[in-house]
Formats: C-alpha cells, sequence, structure tokens
C-alpha cells in the first residue's frame, strides 16, 4: 500500500485499478452527452441560465430573510455571482468538445496572425494559386479533351476500333463496306456503330441553313444507351438501304428542338426539308446526350444508309472502298477485357476482308497491306483532335508536375524562412506551458489555411483561363466545343495537391521552429550571433531547386516558342495574308460541264468587281486542309512518281503569289478540245524531268489501266500542301476546265485582297444566291485562319509551355523576394551597426543581394545541365530548331538572371534605405 | 476553509468538492443551490462553496455520468434543476471516502510524529 503525492493528486495503487474500469464508459457517456448538447444548443443555454437565475433568486430571499434590504440583497447577489456572460463561456466549454474547441481557437488565431502579415500572406497565397491553379487549369483541358468519360451508362465499356495499316499511326476512319462488314459480327462486341460529321442544309424560314450534325448507324443509339426525351431513337430499320419503310427519319436535339420548336410536344411527326427531301422528326434527344465524339454538340442525327440520298451524286458510299470517313466503335459483350478484344478483333480481320465485295482492284489493294483491326479505350469517346494532343500530352504533364513542385518548394523556403523569424514567439508559448504537439498543431492549422485560400483562388480562376486556353487551341472551330467545366476528378486533383502542399511543405519548418533550445531562442532575436546557420542549408537547397526548375521550364518554352516562329517563318510558297478562301457547295445543283464552268466565270467576274479585290481564282484543294489527292504520272514510258495533284482556275498563282518561273498560267481557253494541259511546280520538273526544260513536253498520268497526256505549259515556285512541316512535294496543276464538275463540282474561290475583307462575305454570298438560288451560302475562310488551325498542335504546345514558364518564373521570383526579405528583416540591427561602423549604402546592398546568389548560381547550373538532358524529349516536336539551341539556353538563362536579380535586389535597396539608428534599436 | 478557486494546481480542492457534492446528494436529489447550503450547514459553516466552484463541478459531474439532472419544482414553486445521484455517483463516492480516510489518518500520522 503506497499513496504518492503528484502533483497535489494523490493516488493509491488499488484504487487506481477500481477507477481503471470506468474511465471509458465515462469517456463513451461524455461524447454522447456532448453530442447531444451540439443539437441542443438552445435548450442548453436556457437551462443555464435558469440554473444560475435560481440560485441568485435563492439566495436573495435568503438575505432578505435575514434581514438585508431587497436593493442591498440585489448588489450583493451580483457581487457575488460576478459577471455572468462569464460564467456561461465556463459552463459552455464544459459541454463543448475540447478538440473542436482546440480547433477552432486554432483557425481564428492562426488567421488573425496571417492577417497581420499581408505581405507573407499575398506571396504565399499567390504561389499556391499559381502553382495549383496552373495544373488545375491544364488538367481540365485535358480532362475535356481526353479523359472525361462519355455521359452514357457503362461508358467503360466502349471501345474505338482502329486499323493498323503498318504505319506509325493507327487508322480511325472507315470505308462503308469495311465496316458494314464488320457491323454484325457479335463474336467480340454486342453492338458495333459508326458515325461521322455532318453539315445538313435544312430549309429553315429564312432560306436554306447549315445544321451541324452526325450521320449514325443503326446499333449508334443502342450501344450509348439513353433514353431520348421524345419519341423514338433510330435503329437498324431505318439504317436499311432506301431507310425506313415508313418513311426517312431523323432523330434531332433537345437545344434544336427549343430553337426551332419551342419545345412543341407535336415536333414529333414534323416534317423537315433536308437537302431538299423530306424527313420527318421521329424524336427528340435530352441535353446531355453528344454522341460519342466528346467535341461535337450534334443537332441532327440522321441514318448513315441515307448518305447517298443526302451527298447526291458524289457520296462517301458509293466511293466504297476508296473513301475512308466512318468513326466506328463498339460496346464490348459482358465478360470480354479490353485486351482479349483487341486480340480477338485482330484475328477476325482476315476473315472480315475476304467476305469483302467490291471493286476487285481496290480489294486487292486492301488485301496486300496486310491490315489487322485493333480495339482502344472508348470510355472517352473518339475525337480526332485527341490525336494531335497525345504525343505532347506526356510533355505537358511534365510541366505541369514541375510547376507545381515548384510552386510546393517555394511555399516550403517561405514558411521555413517565416518559421526562423517567429522561433522567439514560439520558444515563448513553450515556456508558458505549450506543448509541442499543440504549437505543431497550430503551425499545421496556418499552413492549412494559407493552402486552402491559395487554392480556392486557383480554382475560382481556373474555369476562366481553362477556357480563354481552349478557345486558342480550337481556332475558330465555332463548332468544337471543349467541355471545361470543373468536374469530381479536377477537384479532387486540386484537393489533393492543396493537402499535400500543405502537410509536407507546413510539417517541415513546423518541426524546426519547435525543435531548439528554448533559452537560445527566446534570446535570439537580434542580438545573438546565428548559431544555427548549419540548419539553413535546406531552406538554401530548395531555393537552388527553385531556379533549376524554372530554367527547365524556361528552356522548354523557349525552345517550342522558338520552334512555333520558325515554323510560321518557313514560308509556306504562297502569301497567306490578305487571301481569302470561299467555299461553295454546288454538289447537289444540276449544272454541269460548260454550265458550270459558265457560272463560275461569272461568279470571278462578279468578285473582282468588289471594291476590295485585287485578284481572283479558283481552288479545288486548299493547302492545309485535310484532302489529297495524288496520281502517279511518268514522263514517256519513264519511272512512274507520285505526283500531288490539284485543280485550279485561270490566275491562280498570281492570286496565291506563287512565283511563275516559265511559262504561263491557265486561262478559260484551255478546254479540253485544245488538248489537256498541265503546270507543274520546281520539285515536279526535278523529279520528272532532271535538269531538262520541261516546257511543251509531255506528261502521263496512269490511272488504273488508262493513260492520260498532259502538256507541260508552265513551271512554278514549290508551295507547301499538306502542312507547314512537310516540305512541299512535287505537285501538278490541271485547269478547272478540264474538270467539268467530275472531280469536283465545288471548286474553293481564291481571293486576295488588299485588306478589307469585311463586305467581301456579303456579297460573296449575295452573288452566289443570286447566280444559283437554293444553294448553301458560302462560306469564307481567310487563308490565316485555316494556317494557323494546322498548327494547332504546335501552338497548343509553345502557348501552354509559355503558360507554365511564366507561372514558373512568378513563383521564383516572389520566392527570392520573400525570402530575401525575411532573411534582411532579421539581420536589420545586424545592419544598422554595419552602417553605423561605416558600412557604405552599396556594400549594404551587395551583401543582400549576394544573399542568394551562392544558391542561386548553383540552382542555375543544375538547371542547365537538366535542361539539356530534359530537352531531348521535346527534339521531335520541334521544327527547325536544335534541342540544345545555343540562343535559347542563353536567352533563358538572361531571362531567369534579370528576374531573379530584380527579386533580390527590391529587399536589397529596401535594406540600404535604413537608418542605422532605428535599426540598432529594433529588436 | 474557503474552497472553490478552482486553479490549475487545485486538483487536490476538485477532487474533493466532487465528494461532498456526492455526500450531499446521498439521502435524495436536491437542486445546486440547497447542495451548496447543505454543505455549508453541515460542516458548521466552515465550508462556503463559491458559486464559481459548484456549477462547474456539477456539470462535469454530470458529464462523467456521477450525476443525472431533472428539471422539477423548488419548495418555492420555482423551476429548479435538481441533481441526483447514478449508480456509478455511489460508487465513486464509496471509492472517494475511502481514499479522504487513509489520506487523513496518513496526515495525522506524520504530524503526530514529534
Amino acid at each position: 500500500m503506497g499513496a504518492s503525492l503528484v502533483g497535489g493528486r494523490i493516488r493509491h495503487a488499488s484504487i487506481l485499478k477500481a477507477e481503471g474500469r470506468s474511465i471509458m464508459a465515462q469517456n463513451l457517456h461524455e461524447f454522447v452527452l456532448r453530442l447531444k448538447a451540439i443539437f441542443q444548443k438552445r435548450r442548453l443555454d436556457r437551462d443555464m441560465a435558469d440554473e444560475l437565475a435560481f440560485h441568485q433568486a435563492m439566495l436573495q430571499s435568503k438575505l432578505v430573510r435575514q434581514g438585508v434590504s431587497q436593493a442591498e440583497a440585489d448588489a450583493q447577489t451580483r457581487r457575488a455571482f460576478g459577471n455572468p456572460s462569464r460564467w456561461h463561456e465556463r459552463l459552455r466549454e464544459l459541454w463543448q468538445f475540447r478538440s473542436l474547441e482546440n480547433l477552432g481557437r486554432d483557425v481564428s488565431f492562426s488567421l488573425r496572425v496571417l492577417f497581420k502579415s499581408p505581405g507573407f500572406m499575398s506571396v504565399a497565397v499567390l504561389t499556391l494559386a499559381l502553382g495549383v491553379g496552373a495544373n488545375t487549369t491544364v488538367f481540365s483541358l485535358i480532362n475535356g479533351l481526353l479523359l472525361r468519360p462519355l455521359p452514357v451508362p457503362e461508358s467503360d465499356r466502349l471501345a474505338v476500333i482502329g486499323i493498323d495499316m503498318g504505319n506509325p499511326q493507327i487508322n480511325y476512319t472507315f470505308s462503308e463496306p469495311l465496316f458494314r462488314g464488320i457491323e454484325h459480327r457479335r463474336e467480340v462486341f454486342s453492338q458495333v456503330f459508326a458515325f461521322d460529321r455532318h453539315t445538313f442544309q435544312v430549309s429553315g424560314t429564312s432560306g436554306p441553313e447549315s445544321v451541324n450534325g452526325q450521320l449514325v448507324s443503326g446499333d449508334f443509339f443502342n450501344s450509348l444507351e439513353t433514353p431520348p426525351l421524345l419519341g423514338r431513337t433510330l435503329t437498324t430499320v431505318d439504317d436499311s438501304k432506301g431507310g425506313n419503310p415508313s418513311g426517312f427519319g431523323v432523330v434531332i436535339s433537345e437545344s434544336l428542338w427549343q430553337r426551332w420548336f419551342n419545345r412543341a410536344p407535336k415536333v414529333i411527326g414534323q416534317k423537315l426539308q433536308i437537302d431538299n427531301i423530306a424527313f420527318t422528326v421521329v424524336g427528340v434527344m435530352p441535353k446531355r446526350f453528344i454522341g460519342a465524339d466528346p467535341l461535337q454538340r450534334p443537332d441532327i442525327f440522321a441514318p448513315l444508309a441515307l448518305e447517298p440520298v443526302l451527298d447526291g451524286s458524289h457520296n462517301m458510299t458509293d466511293a466504297g472502298l476508296q473513301m475512308s470517313w466512318l468513326t466506328v466503335m463498339g460496346r464490348l459483350q459482358t465478360g470480354v477485357t479490353l485486351e482479349q478484344a483487341n486480340v480477338q478483333v485482330a484475328a477476325a480481320t482476315g476473315s472480315v476482308v475476304n467476305e469483302l465485295a467490291g471493286n476487285p482492284k481496290q480489294l486487292a489493294r486492301i488485301r496486300n497491306r496486310h491490315l489487322h483491326f485493333t480495339a482502344e479505350n472508348g470510355s472517352a469517346g473518339f475525337t480526332f483532335v485527341r490525336m494531335l494532343f497525345r504525343q505532347p500530352l506526356r510533355a505537358v504533364f511534365a510541366m505541369c508536375g514541375g510547376v507545381l513542385l515548384l510552386a510546393c518548394m517555394n511555399l516550403a523556403s517561405l514558411l521555413m524562412a517565416r518559421g526562423a523569424t517567429r522561433q522567439p514567439e514560439l520558444a515563448t508559448r513553450m515556456a508558458l506551458g505549450a506543448t509541442r504537439r499543440r504549437l505543431i498543431q497550430q503551425l499545421l492549422v496556418e499552413s492549412l489555411l494559407i493552402a486552402l485560400i491559395g487554392t480556392a483562388s486557383g480554382l475560382v480562376v481556373s474555369p476562366v483561363v481553362s477556357k480563354s486556353l481552349s478557345v486558342m487551341l480550337l481556332g475558330g472551330q465555332v463548332d468544337m466545343q471543349v467541355d471545361t467545366s470543373l468536374d469530381i476528378r479536377v477537384f479532387a486533383f486540386a484537393a489533393l495537391a492543396a493537402i499535400v502542399a500543405a502537410v509536407l511543405v507546413g510539417l517541415v519548418p513546423a518541426l524546426q521552429a519547435t525543435s531548439s533550445s528554448l533559452n537560445a531562442q527566446i534570446k535570439s532575436g537580434q542580438h545573438t550571433t546565428q548559431s544555427h546557420e548549419r540548419r539553413r542549408i535546406l531552406p538554401k537547397v530548395m531555393m537552388g531547386g527553385e531556379v533549376a526548375l524554372a530554367l527547365m521550364l524556361v528552356v522548354g518554352a523557349g525552345l517550342l516558342a522558338s520552334s512555333l516562329v520558325r515554323l510560321y517563318l518557313s514560308g509556306a510558297g504562297f502569301d497567306p495574308q490578305d487571301l481569302d478562301n470561299i467555299s461553295l457547295s454546288l454538289d447537289k445543283q444540276p449544272l454541269k460541264g460548260e454550265a458550270l464552268l459558265q457560272f463560275y466565270r461569272q461568279l470571278e467576274d462578279g468578285l473582282r468587281r468588289q471594291p476590295s479585290v485585287t485578284s481572283v481564282s479558283f481552288a479545288g484543294i486548299v493547302p492545309f486542309t485535310p484532302f489529297i489527292w495524288n496520281e502517279d504520272m511518268s514522263v514517256g514510258a519513264g519511272k512512274l512518281e507520285t505526283i500531288y495533284y490539284n485543280s485550279i482556275g485561270p490566275n491562280y498563282f498570281r492570286t496565291m503569289r506563287i512565283p511563275i518561273f516559265s511559262g504561263r498560267e491557265f486561262a478559260w481557253t484551255d478546254t479540253p478540245s485544245t488538248g489537256p494541259k498541265i503546270i507543274l511546280n520546281q520539285a515536279a520538273v526535278k523529279l520528272l524531268f532532271a535538269d531538262h526544260n520541261p516546257l511543251g513536253q509531255f506528261v502521263s498520268k496512269h490511272e488504273g489501266n488508262s493513260t492520260m497526256q498532259y502538256q507541260v505549259v508552265g513551271v512554278v515556285g514549290n508551295a507547301k500542301y499538306v502542312d507547314l512541316r512537310s516540305p512541299a512535294p512535287p505537285t501538278a496543276y490541271v485547269p478547272m476546265t478540264l474538270d467539268g464538275g467530275d472531280q469536283f463540282p465545288s471548286y474553293v474561290a481564291v481571293v486576295r485582297t488588299n485588306g478589307s475583307a469585311g463586305p467581301l462575305a456579303d456579297a460573296a454570298r449575295s452573288l452566289a444566291m443570286s447566280m444559283a438560288p437554293g444553294i448553301p451560302a458560302p462560306l469564307l475562310t481567310p487563308m490565316s485562319v485555316t494556317v494557323d488551325e494546322s498548327l494547332s498542335a504546335e501552338r497548343t504546345m509553345a502557348l501552354l509551355a509559355l503558360f507554365f514558364a511564366t507561372c514558373a518564373l512568378i513563383v521564383t521570383a516572389v520566392g527570392l523576394y520573400g525570402t530575401v526579405a525575411y532573411a534582411t528583416a532579421r539581420r536589420t540591427n545586424e545592419i544598422g551597426i554595419r552602417m553605423a561602423l561605416g558600412a557604405r549604402r552599396t556594400q549594404v546592398v551587395a551583401m543582400v543581394f549576394l544573399q542568394n546568389a551562392g544558391e542561386a548560381l548553383a540552382g542555375a547550373t543544375i538547371g542547365l545541365l537538366a535542361a539539356l538532358l530534359a530537352s531531348r524529349a521535346l527534339a521531335s516536336f520541334l521544327y527547325g530548331i536544335s534541342a540544345r539551341d545555343p540562343w535559347v539556353f542563353a536567352g533563358s538563362i538572361l531571362a531567369l538572371s534579370l528576374i531573379a536579380s530584380a527579386a533580390s535586389l527590391l529587399p536589397a535597396l529596401r535594406a540600404a534605405k535604413i537608418n542605422p539608428q532605428s535599426a540598432m534599436r529594433c529588436d | 476553509m474557503l474552497m472553490g478557486q478552482t486553479t490549475d494546481s487545485g486538483e487536490l480542492i476538485q477532487g474533493t468538492l466532487e465528494m461532498l457534492i456526492l455526500k450531499a446528494l446521498l439521502r435524495g436529489p436536491l437542486h445546486g443551490y440547497s447542495v451548496a447550503e447543505w454543505i455549508q450547514q453541515t460542516s458548521q459553516q466552515m465550508l462556503r462553496v463559491e458559486e464559481g466552484a459548484l456549477y462547474p463541478a456539477l456539470h462535469r459531474m454530470e458529464l462523467r455520468g456521477l450525476l443525472k439532472s431533472n428539471w422539477g419544482t423548488s419548495e418555492n414553486n420555482r423551476r429548479a434543476k435538481f441533481y441526483e445521484l447514478t449508480n456509478e455517483g455511489q460508487k465513486k463516492l464509496n471509492v472517494e471516502a475511502q481514499r479522504w480516510a487513509r489520506l487523513s489518518s496518513a496526515v495525522a500520522f506524520v504530524m503526530q510524529a514529534s
């Protein structure tokens, strides 16, 4: 039996044991009661007030009975009880959860501390907003483009079917016969469907209107499993030759239903004149249904089998195996995995191809190519834009990570610097009895608050930035939309980033700040020497690391931006400035042959008379659009070469500003009766004629079994065809008079203006309409826009890289500024002494400025080496510039040095303005 | 002896007060005022419980399950909160009483030694 007196508490060994058993029960009881108290807060308050009032009343009446006057009794009672609100406070505290109460106190304390130093606060918040915000922005974009699953049930069971032809890139477009060949096979997929973008010419109230939509196969709606708002969806019955026996049906979108029919319920059964053919609306799809292409918002869905009806004589279905235009997807059978599907479709290719029917020559070509089908994840649908961004995306993710890391490091060094200045305060609090655990908890709450505010500000700005980025990416393509709204994944990403930032980044400084001996710290202020210099290595390393990362990002941006500039400067071989392309749509017109050419001649006349127009011509194919036409040609019995082709009008080269080296342009008089003429570019001449003069010579075009002879009448400069990157291919030009509407019923009017294209669009429209009423309105696209669009991937990369580099520079600058400012503030006393002892202002400035010079230099060196290594990843993407271009590297180092210097100079200059007397008095 | 100043190091005082409250309620439910009165009277006016210590103690004990409370009417028809012992409270009272007895005899031994 032993008793011990410890801190006023007397414990007895055996008694302790008896107590122990009931402590658990006690805690539970407390917890339950406290929980109840949260919900009955008002009742609790009232009860407490009543209880105390009762006691007061009893006391008063006792005093009165003892002979004290009422007033005196009142006064005495009040004195005895003291401040009533303090009572309530104390009693209420008992009933609250202590940890919650502590948390609340931590939060309010932290907020007060943070708002007392607005400089630090804004720096920290800005850093995080940029770091997390930048990443959230880009992530939203990538999510909208690549990752977001289609809003259909079980989207993860969808697969995209492609054709591997042995090229580096898998082909994702099918010809109609090939699609029909796999449409009904059920070994791997429960449904297979195809779709293609299509612009429908619908007769509206004010003339023909172009409506965006899709042609879809029979199982399209089945596979996407979304019930219609009204009516029914299209089925395999609709997707049959000749259409549904009860009439041609289309399904419209909810937004079209709203715009055109005002949500009238009797829209089902309404007739729509599409391409001059009567269709019936059979269903309306809800707004959330967007089909299988996440970038499209189709308003009309029509059956695939009706494409020949809609497109008239030049339809793609009849082109058979030659024309690949369909995107094909499928829904996996239950139990089949994607890998299994991939293997099985590849194995089934042979039998599909063998069962194809069609033009024997085309069949032979396909069978010889040894292609096989592939199946890939289709949960996010399919869009060709994705192909552009797949490669660079890894680089983008790396940059994302870089900026986030940078922000975290920045924040960490800021917090560490700040922690160092707060050491006296923390030490004092510890001496007064605060536990280390509580202090760290409070510091963590502070970091979390910074993280929350920073992340919140980043998130707020993110959608706006994301939207503008996507607008820049997709260029002028107005019918495409990237859904960049914040969704769970993006939010989770940002939240994760913030929490990681807060905990990791706040923990180390918190541990550091509360670790050293109390005595040294309380005194430390300004008077003792900094005995813990060695602990400041970590912040130095961080700062160096930041500079390195920033340099890498700046180099990356510099390389991509220079590459883009070089692409633009590389020259297209023609002058795209002030050049407009007016695309006409004459497919369904009855005009043919001579009549059609007359139409074009009249149009040329009319356009040339417009005030701003200097030159007009026509082209079958516009450069940098996804159309390619090539033929096999030879000189006599010479070697067959593949030459690119274009069909053009007179004055083409003058309009395009392509130099003519010898011979002449085409004229309207170059009719078939005078013999077929041809113009070659220099590359074609070199290929076919080597060094001989081709003028007047004949070349043969070989197509199947037939040969056609052309006479060369001109040699022109090389112009780029497919894109700016690929060098100009050998190209041959034939006059449109030869075509007569067979190859190209619709030409594009190529117009060179003297700057103002505004009225041209309307003029063109009224001209065309007056000459051939009923054709859809011609579309005017400036050539510069087409050029920009062809460079979307490069523009995106450059834009993103610049965005990240800017963020990185700001964050680094802000971080440098912050740490130097802090360090300077701590050394104010020392600076005062130095200046009093005779140091000149410049010396002081130099001392502060060079404070960070060491680690900045080290960081820059490491960054340089890292950038040299990492830039190799970009090499394949660059044009005309090496991944180790010395100018870019030099420029980046210069930029970083300037910014780092400015960031370090500002606090240094401020240090120089310190009054030595007040500095020495400062503590 | 004026008890009831609750200081941080006053665990001893707090524990004793709780024991006294438990004893007061042994005979049946009382409201807070009566408890204080009973302690004062039974200790021959030597122990005066400050309100500032009484009510926190009562509430604490209620939270821990040693007491339970009920609203009722006082002897002069006022609404008052009545406390009564729970089983836990009974057990705790016995434990504390034993402890107190041992402590006071121990102190007496020490003080009696010359």
